[in-house]
């Protein structure tokens, strides 16, 4: 099987196990779960400090048909169509195979004019996540997934020679195609990234998606490359 | 689902079997009086909203506070600072802890007033900063190994407790229990998981846990040491009467003022502390610092709820259920003490924390719910054999202490390292407030209805049974889940300079995306760095593949524990990048390792400031 993309589900927490068995029933081999949280659109609960909530995100590497049986099946299986029940993305990520030099590039940019959604990626220092998903609400995006990780190590000079290995969190923001440029801009001048240090932010285009709250409105299914 | 209704069904989980099978008892075998009755189910639904409220304050306030502490000690520059910082932190968790002025107040009259309550407050106090301080130094240090770190601990208690009375053994131990309360557990948790996640390396799963153990032992050597200074050996005297209060609302009100200022007075010195340094140092930004504040007034909240209904419905309640049961045959009372501290234990707070931070940790790995059942029954044992204890009085503490004690230690060195720190936190984490009150009634209501038993002595070897005992389980858990772990080899330094040390803005990058087993991603970035990559992101997952592995009996699925790398790089050397990481051997055998790529507009400046040659090699730290 050609391992040309890799496809994204966001759920709640506790499901990623349930998800991850009905995509081997379709016929996937395996998959990554990461533990990630959403975020909550309220004031008021905003307020309170009850922005968390739990989610799992998994990955697995799929063909470009099975890409579109999985977002049938679990989509069915999962309701995604109604709101806060999870969505699921896919984004082309080649599989590495040694002998097999660029033989995607020409695709890729072609997906990439095609693509209806796209997913914004920015990884920033621990903490500024909520900054982070503020400015891209105020450009229109409507909400993000967090996941937290760490930064490659630099060795300091404390007492004890601890690698010091920065917290980091990584944002992720699904968002329609015409918001793609709004969202970056204000993220990348509100967080200053163009400073070094500061964080990185990179866009990856979505050949389809599942659950996306702007579909419900419009009952269009994500642009199928 | 939001974070709170989450909590509060997780609670609700945990709580609802305790109700049943009290209400059962009190329906079948257990005449009580309906006014205590109505109080214990009020109790209930206080025990449900304070708990959950309280452990969503814990998770705004204490973890992040403990996180920008841990930060503050392992970032300092000379030993002077991490020791006075830690032993401060142990200290003034402690001496504000009120479980332990009333141990304390225990101690001074039953010995006569020979041994005063503030100096057994200070004097533990002491013992247990000591303790976080030597904890410290062993975590940054990764020397000596926690197992070991712990059997010198327990070899230097275990010489102490031939030189002391069987009492003082009991109260040592209880000690312990009163100091590791519902407050101190998830503060000193949290400070555990900062402490290793600034650390990192390869230990760091590992060294997340083991402070709470640490520092219960901390307890036990000073009160064991103050009774062979003080030649105080026996304790005279009478634990005083227990009156069942009357009324249903009127003991709960009147309970609260008293609660809340107890509750506030061991919140006050993290706080101050924390705030003082904030002033002085961390400077955090404002909105973080009113979720900060935010979750500190819903920690008091909630735990003011959790401890009034504790006091006032659960303790009655499981007095009486002891006297009652004490009346009947001795083995209906291990019975039911068996099922009651099976079930108990799972509404203790720390527990609650202890398995959120085990599913962040290992990200899923170990499934909390075996963590939860083994708890339970080792706690369930460790009541049923206090019963045995009460009803027949030849069988003595230390019969069961120092064998559970020695065994565990022995099975520490062979048991998978991350449940080792578990192991001995989960003794302290064990004996919170539930134990304190409702378990320790039911015992001493049991003590006092049978002749031979004596309730002070009984009574205090309870909560030393309930927090050795899920030490022992656990450990033989973690023997059995132990996992292959993977060795670094080391490889020769390959001397590759960058070549991309330059300022440049280009749209036009390639995301690669690794994934391999835990302990590697170290060894990705390493070998990437080498062939021109620069920053690099670790997550942490856990995976499947077409074979899955799964427990047999209890049906839990293994699953093994993955770290995803991200490196952004120049569309023109991913490819050395990804031919490099395919190419080592150990990455393709044992991290079984899988790359993806993409290619990805990304907005990035890339400067490098790290020169790989000075780039330790990770594996030979």
């Amino acid at each position: 099987m050609a391992i040309d993309s890799l496809f994204f589900t966001i759920v709640n927490r506790g499901k990623a196990n349930s998800v991850l068995h009905k995509a081997q029933e379709c016929g996937a081999e395996g998959g990554t779960i990461l533990l990630g949280e959403g975020t909550v659109q309220s004031k008021l609960l905003n307020k309170i400090g009850l922005t968390e909530i739990h989610k799992e995100i998994v990955i697995i590497p799929v063909s470009d048909q099975l890409s579109d049986k999985l977002h049938d099946e679990l989509s069915k299986a999962f309701l995604f169509h109604k709101s806060n029940k999870g969505i699921a993305f896919t984004i082309p990520f080649r599989r590495w195979k040694p002998g097999l030099p660029g033989q995607n590039e020409t695709a890729d940019s072609s997906t990439r004019e095609n693509a209806s959604y796209f997913c914004i990626v920015t990884i920033v220092d621990k903490g500024r996540s909520r900054d982070c998903i503020k400015s891209a609400r105020a450009a229109g995006a409507r909400g993000g997934t967090l996941i937290h990780g760490r930064g490659a190590g630099i060795p300091t000079d404390f007492y004890y020679p601890l690698v010091i290995e920065p917290q980091k969190d990584i944002i992720l923001i699904i968002t329609a195609k015409d918001k793609v440029y709004p969202i970056r801009e204000k993220i990348y001048t509100d967080l200053e990234l163009g400073k070094a240090g500061n964080g990185i932010l990179f866009t990856f285009p979505v050949t389809r998606a599942s659950g996306l709250f702007e579909q419900r409105t419009e009952d269009s299914k994500g642009g199928a490359s | 689902m939001s974070l709170l209704f989450e909590k509060t069904k997780e609670v609700l989980r945990t709580l609802l079997p305790v109700v049943i099978i009290v209400l059962l008892l009190c329906f079948t075998i257990v005449d009580v009086e309906a006014d205590v009755l109505a109080r214990f189910i009020v109790s209930s639904v206080m025990l449900l909203i304070g708990l959950a409220i309280f452990l969503w304050g814990v998770d705004l306030s204490m973890n992040p506070i403990g996180e920008y502490m841990s930060q503050e000690i392992a970032t300092s520059k000379t030993p002077v600072k991490i020791a006075i910082l830690s032993f401060l932190l142990g200290f003034l968790v402690t001496v504000a802890e009120p479980d332990l002025l009333i141990l304390g107040t225990q101690i001074q009259s039953a010995s006569g007033g020979s041994l005063g309550a503030t100096v057994i407050v200070y004097m533990v106090s002491v013992g247990v900063g000591v303790m976080i301080m030597f904890g410290v130094f062993r975590l940054l240090g990764d020397k000596p190994s926690y197992s070991a770190f712990m059997a010198i601990t327990y070899g230097i208690i275990l010489i102490l407790s031939f030189l002391v009375s069987e009492e003082f053994l009991a109260i040592s131990f209880d000690a312990s229990g009163a100091t590791t309360g519902a407050l101190t557990t998830p503060f000193v948790l949290a400070i555990s998981l900062g402490l290793s996640k600034v650390k990192g390396g390869k230990n760091e799963e590992e060294n997340s846990f083991g402070l709470v153990g640490i520092m219960s032992a901390g307890p036990i050597l000073s009160v064991m040491l103050m009774s062979i200074i003080s030649g105080q050996k026996n304790i005279q005297g009478q634990a005083a009467e227990y009156i069942i209060a009357e009324g249903v609302f009127g003991p709960i009100i009147r309970k609260i003022p008293e609660i809340f200022v107890e509750s506030l007075i061991a919140l006050l010195p993290i706080i101050v502390l924390f705030f003082i340094y904030n002033y002085v140092k961390f400077k955090i930004p404002k909105d973080d610092i009113i979720r900060i504040i935010n979750g500190l007034v819903m920690t008091l909240i909630g735990l003011t709820i959790f401890l009034t209904g504790v006091y006032s419905g659960f303790m009655d309640m499981g007095m009486i259920i002891g006297i009652e049961l004490g009346k009947m045959n001795p083995w209906i009372l291990v019975g039911i003490g068996f099922i009651l501290g099976l079930i108990v234990v799972l509404v203790e707070p720390a527990v609650h924390v202890l398995g959120e931070q085990i599913e962040e940790v290992t990200s899923g790995y170990i499934p909390i719910s075996l963590i939860r059942g083994t708890l339970s029954i080792g706690v369930g044992i460790a009541i049923a054999l206090s019963m045995v204890r009460i009803a027949v009085p030849e069988v003595k503490l230390w019969y069961f202490l120092l064998p559970g004690f020695l065994i565990a230690v022995l099975l520490s060195f062979r048991s998978d390292p991350v449940f080792v720190g578990i192991a001995y936190d989960a003794g302290g984490v064990a004996s919170g407030p539930m134990t304190a009150t409702f378990v320790l009634a039911f015992a001493q209501g049991a003590a006092t209805i049978i002749d031979t038993a004596d309730v002070m002595v009984d009574g205090f070897g309870v909560i030393a049974m309930v927090a050795t005992a899920p030490v022992f389980s656990l450990m033989i858990l973690g023997t059995i889940f132990r996992h292959k772990k993977i060795e670094y080899p080391v490889v020769a330094k390959q001397a590759v300079v960058s070549s991309h040390l330059v300022d440049e803005i280009s749209l036009d990058h390639v995301c690669i995306m690794v994934i391999v087993n835990r302990g590697l991603a170290e060894r990705v970035v390493f070998l990437a760095r080498h062939s021109g990559a620069k920053g690099a992101t670790i997550m942490r997952g856990r995976g499947t593949t077409a074979d899955r592995q799964v427990l047999p009996i209890i049906n839990i699925e293994l699953q093994p524990e993955k770290e995803i790398v991200w490196f952004i790089t120049p569309t023109d050397v991913y490819e050395t990048i990804a031919q490099s990481l395919m190419d080592d051997t150990l990455l393709n055998q044992d991290g079984e390792i899988k790359i993806f790529i993409s290619p990805t507009e990304a907005m990035v400046r890339t400067f490098t400031t790290i020169n790989p040659n000075n780039y330790e090699q990770p594996g030979n730290q």
